[in-house]
């Protein structure tokens, strides 16, 4: 491995003291209440907390918080895009980076970015596409930078919410708000959006139908933009599962459209009486 | 109006509001902006904090990991702080490896850990030459509006003192580590070092904490770093227009106050959160 | 005025010209330099002080990568080379303090759009290393003939454990210190144009520091005059 020569570096290796740990992590219950309380097969989302326009340098921004899992997001531009060879006359180019902080993960990641992060970040810019209007910008690049301060599970779903919501703030036109939702599938049971703990393990580990399932909406247009999809999952639960993960969109819609309300109030306060 | 003569003649600008003795956001010229404090916001990590100097937003989250102890001292255990400034802080940072400030930052962030000596790497060590921690200090930037080694110290110094570390004993017969994560201690803290940072403006007018907006302009930055005994932890100037003497003994007297008030910010913060507990 | 500097470059390599400054005051080590021994670079000097030896390289005013343009002045860059390795963030932070003392004494706004880039090459280091490398950019700056507001130096001084100041301190000083000050001082007003500073010492030792730092900067910059009267002097 190429040693990192712009950061200040520790010892060649270390370990997390959770792989020492004398007593092992008991594991989740499969059936019954959620370890957080929460019911297994119904639509028990996480409350949500929603704030736009908290960092001043960016053209917009939103900072989401559902249950431990908080992320935020800034928008920049549009802008010249930096590389000249990929500017596209007719039509904006949008760029999605998604990263994880260090500290955000039970277990430490390091600074580079790592391929998950970039999976991460095409699946946020593919959900994110198809609301923008990008034909309105030509010749310039809009930025998306999402920044997962502590992940606590769903960070793909919430980073979609977090992300449209940024760019609403910064102004950019746009068809709808995508949000995003997502599921976890357990053998017959499935949980909605599962902490890290539940999507990390795996309750019954011979059963098959075991996957993890996340979906952006588009709620006014009724449309989907994106689907991820990862393990083994008969065709009756992944059907059933996009359409709880929308009914989870749904949700959450009333909360987004109040905090970008109270941000655009905030921005440009009604005309005094006077 | 107001605004198009900000953008196109930024100097100009700046310059008649220091005319009158005041700032463009409504400041004194030695006044800091509102300072808060938010401490173990974050579960994941050993221990964190975030910090907002008005605008500038800085979280800083520490993990404790173990490790083997170098053999030149193997009575230490490792601080390993780094800064980064994301792209996400504000548009003049690149994506990709951290740019030439965040690396200085990060050395800054080291020398001040070391000449503060805040912490004793002995205290780190489980067992000489064989078992030590190992504490990543990861300061990100979420919002850079300025004055962020600033921001960075205080993030630091009470992510510090937030953090508890499990207990840690060597099994005689497996020779491995065990770890009783029930079982936790707090750090401790020797000194408690705190920044101020100043900005000369047009070679001669000292203002005190620095918007982004008028870092650009400044012909000059020094931060001076002091502990609670008023010992002077590190005066750091890097180049730009030079200061005289009378100029420095005042940043040194406003940085000693600074000390104190940011100190009992820290104390009142950590005094709330064991009491909501 | 380039072929000027390469016929003196093998003058000075034939004759070993090396010019040293007598250690008749025990304050500093005894330093030396030698300006005009690269052939390539626009402007080069190596800086000696006592063991630790800096070469020092300039190159500019030249085209500037449009990224990096500014509108109203020349873009400075900073390079500094470890001895053994790839530059870390150790040396991304001396680069930090050299590149902006230098900006503050050079006339940047004179050639816009342009760039100038200053390579230091740590040759060893045995304590000083940073006041060591401001004398070796200053003296190169010097050499390329860049139009400046006025000269700089650097000096180090290290407070031992009984709070004597020792100035220009070897490694073997540096290591039993209990803080390490490093200072750039101009040659118009004898200020200080940066600081850079390690362990914990009070201000009265501050203080201390910084008029030892002037005091001693007397002697480099009288070194700096007559390096360059001799030289010149030869020529015109």
């Amino acid at each position: 491995m190429p040693t990192d020569t712009k950061r200040v570096r520790g010892p060649e290796v270390s370990q997390s003291p959770s792989v020492f740990q004398c007593k092992p992590a008991a594991a989740l219950p499969s059936c019954g209440v959620r370890a957080d309380g929460r019911q297994r097969d119904q639509l028990d989302v996480r409350p949500v907390f929603v704030r736009c326009g908290l960092v001043s340098q960016a053209k917009g921004s939103a900072y989401i918080e559902a249950g431990n899992t908080k992320l935020m997001c800034c928008v920049y531009g549009p802008r010249e895009t930096k590389r000249k060879d990929e500017t596209d006359m007719k039509c904006g180019r949008l760029t999605a980076d998604m990263r994880f902080a260090p500290f955000s993960c039970p277990e430490r990641g390091s600074w580079i970015q790592s391929s998950q992060d970039k999976d991460f970040s095409l699946m946020l810019l593919e959900s994110l596409q198809p609301a923008v209007c990008l034909h309105k910008y030509p010749r310039s690049q809009i930025e998306v930078n999402v920044m997962v301060l502590e992940n606590s599970g769903s960070v793909l779903a919430h980073a979609i919410t977090c992300a449209s919501l940024a760019l609403a703030d910064a102004g950019i036109e746009m068809y709808d708000l995508v949000l995003g939702c997502s599921i976890r599938q357990d053998g017959a049971s499935y949980v909605v959006d599962p902490t890290y703990v539940e999507e990390n393990s795996c309750g019954s580990a011979s059963e098959e139908n075991q996957g993890g399932l996340t979906v952006a909406f588009l709620p006014s247009l009724n449309q989907i933009s994106g689907l991820q999809s990862d393990g083994e999952m008969t065709k009756e639960s992944l059907t059933d599962g996009i359409r709880t993960c929308i009914e989870g969109c749904y949700k959450l819609y009333p909360v987004v459209q109040q905090a970008l309300a109270k941000a655009v109030r905030k921005a440009a306060p009604p005309p005094s009486e006077s | 109006m107001a605004a198009g003569f900000k953008t196109a003649e930024p100097l100009e600008y700046h310059r008649s509001f220091l005319k009158e003795n005041c700032r463009s956001d409504g400041r004194e010229l030695s006044e800091f902006r509102t300072t808060t404090l938010n401490i173990g916001s974050i579960s994941t990590s050993d221990g964190s904090a975030l910090v907002k100097i008005g605008n500038t937003t800085v979280i800083c989250g520490i993990k404790a990991e173990l490790a083997n102890p170098t053999v030149e001292s193997p009575g230490k255990g490792y601080m390993v702080p780094n800064v980064d400034l994301p792209p996400l802080c504000s548009s003049r940072f690149q994506a990709g490896p951290p740019g030439e400030q965040a690396q200085a930052a990060s050395q800054f962030i080291v020398d001040v850990i070391e000449s503060s000596e805040m912490i004793q790497t002995e205290d780190l060590c489980i067992e000489r030459g064989k078992l030590c921690w190992v504490l990543y200090c990861d300061l990100m930037c979420l919002d850079y509006d300025g004055n962020v080694l600033d921001a960075c110290i205080i993030a630091l110094l009470a992510a510090l003192k937030n953090t508890q570390l499990p207990e840690v004993k060597i099994n005689t017969e497996t020779c491995l580590p065990e770890v009783t994560s029930e079982k936790k201690h707090r750090l401790k803290i020797y000194r408690h070092p705190v920044g101020a940072s100043f900005g000369i403006f047009d070679d001669s007018i000292l203002i005190i904490d620095p918007t982004a907006e008028e870092e650009i302009l400044l012909t000059a930055q020094l931060t001076v770093v002091t502990d609670e005994e008023g010992r002077l932890c590190s005066v750091h100037k890097p180049g730009g227009t030079s200061l005289s003497g009378e100029k420095l003994q005042e940043c040194i007297t406003r940085a000693t106050t600074r000390q104190k008030e940011i100190q009992k910010l820290i104390d009142k913060v950590i005094e709330s959160v064991k009491t909501a507990q | 005025m380039t072929s000027f500097t390469c016929d003196e470059s093998v003058s000075l390599c034939e004759g070993n010209m090396m010019e040293v400054c007598g250690s008749t005051d025990s304050c500093l080590r005894e330093f030396g330099c030698e300006q005009s021994l690269l052939s390539r670079p626009d402007g080069s000097a190596s800086f000696v002080q006592g063991d630790t030896s800096v070469l020092a390289g300039v190159y500019g005013p030249a085209e500037v990568k449009v990224s990096k343009e500014i509108y109203d002045r020349a873009t400075l860059e900073v390079l500094v080379q470890p001895k053994v390795g790839l530059p870390t963030v150790k040396e991304r932070s001396q680069e930090q303090c050299v590149r902006e003392t230098c900006e503050a004494s050079l006339l940047l706004t004179l050639h816009p759009r342009s760039s100038l880039t200053l390579v230091l090459q740590v040759l060893h280091d045995d304590g000083s290393l940073l006041s060591c490398s401001l004398n070796a950019a200053c003296m190169a700056l010097m050499d390329a003939g860049l139009p400046m507001s006025c000269l700089f130096c650097g000096v180090t001084c290290a407070i031992d454990a009984d709070g004597r100041i020792i100035t220009d301190p070897t490694a073997a000083q540096e290591k039993e210190s209990r803080a390490l000050l490093t200072f750039a001082v101009d040659s118009t007003e004898r200020k200080v144009l940066m600081s850079s500073t390690r362990g914990s010492f009070s201000v009265h030792e501050l203080q201390q520091c910084i008029a030892v730092s002037q005091k001693a900067s007397e002697k480099i910059f009288q070194f700096y005059r007559d390096s360059v009267r001799r030289r010149y002097s030869k020529t015109l």
